[in-house]
């Protein structure tokens, strides 16, 4: 699926979240639905041109995307996995500070992230080290920050 | 000592994404509320308030995670530029136009606070409400080619300030009986959700380095340069931030959006805005410095922020003696000059310490991907997590990082979104307050009338000059 024809998707669920907030929104008073009522009409409104202009766009065979002028290029696919490696890195690391918690979870990531890409042992340490102080010494020790229990503990 | 350390807070916390200047100004409150003498408590809040946003540029340009939200629209070109091997010269340029900011700031502070309080009298509900409308829609239509992708994008970002319990009715809004939801979802979420995370997956995907190119070399000495060669754009958008300070409850994280979308609409040769144009980076990092002097004038003279920190700022005054009020501008006139000279002397301290790292920090932007990629995710995760302190806080960041990855990879500009979400409260509540006080007949107040012509001017003026290159091209190519 090229694209612009995936782009009709995209475009499809914003109109679609529109739709939805208005749906509920109306049982609401109208305190609460004022501002969803007023700005919920007009985006449906633009949702619909906009996507009149992605079935135009992908009708005429037209795959460039429409590139704003203040944002960094649309991310292209990169390699053979794309960017799902880098999504399977991020929803590893997510489980895994479920699972075995923040204090140990970000400094085995970095770790791990450092060496399976060919980075040296210094830098895997140093960054691991340089993680793993920030985490204690600026989170934990300064901020006091209540990290989450994980599913998972060590016995004590 | 205080103004020091404040700064040194300041600078930290500006430098740390997720943390933010109002946490840590909360986080400081039960400490100075024990300080006996206020010129003290002035030193420490003002001198930390004043350089998060001078700070913050280097995580904002090197890579590409905002550390303050006033720092936000620096990534747009401060980036790119880091991108394109001109990190130094984005630095020295956004810490020069900081510090001259945050100078004009402080000056405007103490020559305007006889002045401007008939004009801030004046203005009420409606024009607060068409003024917040406007600050979205400036921003939404600043996507240039794709106007209603980026108005889309804000009125999403108002629909998420909307979720949570809502105080006045009592009403959960999108919540889905989700406790966690009924305070709302934190801005911190979205931003590192919408801006950091898909810049992690370019930059992991394209295993290679921040920079493109090679040579670190030019640009230091240049991006100092540059400040000065474009003085009047920085008197401009510093005036835009001084305003922006100066309207109670629409400051914080606002003006260097407006500033960037003034530099984009007014300046020539624009066609390299968010492409690294370092016009991008003074106009933002000149805005959010001086916004500082601007948010105190009706914090010191009315007693009425001009937003979170200001807010945080005014409870740590209250409770050691200082009156907010017509008093700062006689009996207290000193504790005034206090905070006057604690901008002026905190930005030059900021500025002085930014500008001796600058070179050695911005060496990030050749490090290879592998060493960057893992602290910039530990950093976002951590962030996220100060949000709430709640595992959910997580699950909202991947939420919002799966919605900005589709968003840049569709082409659809984020901006507007984050926008869109700071501006929501207010929009909604000056909305309400005008239908209650004046039912329909506030549409016909004179200053609505001028801000409402101003508003179709805004959005209809850059699309019919798009559609009138795109023709002139057409023609060009036939």
């Amino acid at each position: 699926m090229g694209r612009a024809k995936e782009q009709i998707f995209f475009t499809g669920f914003i109109g679609l979240v529109m739709v939805a907030a208005l749906f509920v929104a109306k049982d609401w008073p109208i305190r609460a639905s004022i501002i969803i009522i007023l700005l919920g009409s007009i985006g449906v409104i633009l949702a619909l041109l906009q996507l009149r202009l992605d079935l135009r766009a992908a009708r005429a065979e037209d795959t460039k995307i429409l590139r704003p002028t203040f944002e960094v290029q649309a991310i292209e696919h990169q390699g053979r996995w794309g960017s799902l490696e880098i999504w399977a890195w991020l929803w590893g690391l997510f489980f895994a500070i479920h699972l075995i918690g923040f204090p140990i979870a970000l400094p085995l990531f970095v770790f791990l992230y450092v060496k399976l890409y060919g980075g040296s042992w210094l830098t895997a340490v140093l960054l691991t080290a340089i993680t793993w102080g920030f985490l204690y010494g600026v989170y934990d020790n300064l901020l006091s920050v209540p990290w989450p229990k994980p599913w998972i503990r060590l016995p004590s | 000592m205080l103004m020091c350390l404040g700064v040194a807070i300041g600078s930290l916390v500006g430098f740390l994404p997720g943390i933010g200047g109002p946490s840590t100004l909360a986080l400081m409150l039960p400490f100075v509320m024990t300080m006996k003498d206020p010129l003290l408590v002035i030193a420490l809040l003002v001198g930390m308030d004043a350089v998060g946003n001078t700070a913050s540029a280097f995580t904002s340009i090197l890579i590409s995670v905002p550390g303050s939200t006033g720092s936000q629209a620096t990534i747009l070109d401060g980036h790119p530029m880091a991108k394109n091997g001109e990190g130094a010269r984005a630095l020295s340029a956004s810490f020069v136009a900081s510090l001259l900011g945050g100078l004009f700031g402080a000056l405007v502070l103490f020559a305007s606070l006889p002045v401007l309080r008939p004009l801030v009298l004046s203005f009420s509900s409606p024009e607060f409400f068409i003024l917040t409308l406007w600050g979205v829609s400036m921003v939404g239509i600043l996507s240039g080619n794709a106007p209603i992708k980026g108005l889309l994008g804000g009125i999403l970002g108002v629909f998420i300030s909307t979720v949570g319990l809502d105080a006045k009715s009592g009403v959960e809004r999108f919540a889905f009986n989700i406790s966690y939801l009924w305070e709302g979802i934190d801005l911190v979420l979205v931003a590192l959700g919408i801006f950091a995370i898909p810049e992690v997956i370019d930059l992991a995907g394209r295993k290679g380095t921040i920079a493109k190119a090679e040579e670190f070399g030019r640009g230091y000495v240049q991006g100092i340069i540059d400040v000065f060669r474009h003085w009047w754009l920085l008197i401009r958008t510093s005036i835009i931030g001084v305003w922006v300070g100066f309207l109670p409850g629409l400051g914080s994280s606002v003006a260097d959006w407006f500033a960037y979308a003034h530099a984009v609409q007014t300046e020539k040769n624009r066609e390299n805005f968010g492409k690294g144009d370092v016009r991008g980076v003074i106009a933002s990092e000149g805005s959010n410095n001086a916004k500082e002097g601007g948010d105190y004038i009706p914090t010191l003279a009315f007693g009425i922020p001009g937003g979170t920190s200001s807010a945080l700022v005014l409870t740590a005054f209250i409770a050691v003696g200082i009156k907010p009020g017509p008093d700062m501008l006689t009996s207290q006139l000193n504790l005034t000059f206090a905070v006057i000279w604690t901008l002026v002397i905190a930005n030059i301290i900021a500025t002085a310490i930014c500008m001796i790292f600058a070179k050695p920090i911005a060496k990030i932007c050749f490090m290879p991907f592998y060493a960057i990629v893992p602290p910039v995710v530990a950093f976002v995760f951590i962030g996220a997590f100060a949000a709430n302190f709640h595992t959910y806080d997580l699950t909202g960041l991947m939420i919002f990082s799966s919605l900005g990855f589709f968003m840049r990879r569709y082409g659809w500009p984020r901006a507007p979104l984050v926008l869109g979400m700071v501006l929501g409260d207010k929009m909604e509540l000056y909305l309400w307050l005008s239908y209650t006080r004046y039912g329909f007949e506030w549409l016909m107040r004179p200053m609505v009338i001028v801000l409402i012509v101003l508003l179709i001017a805004s959005i209809a003026y850059p699309i019919l000059t798009s559609r009138k290159r795109n023709a002139e091209a057409s023609l060009a190519e036939a």
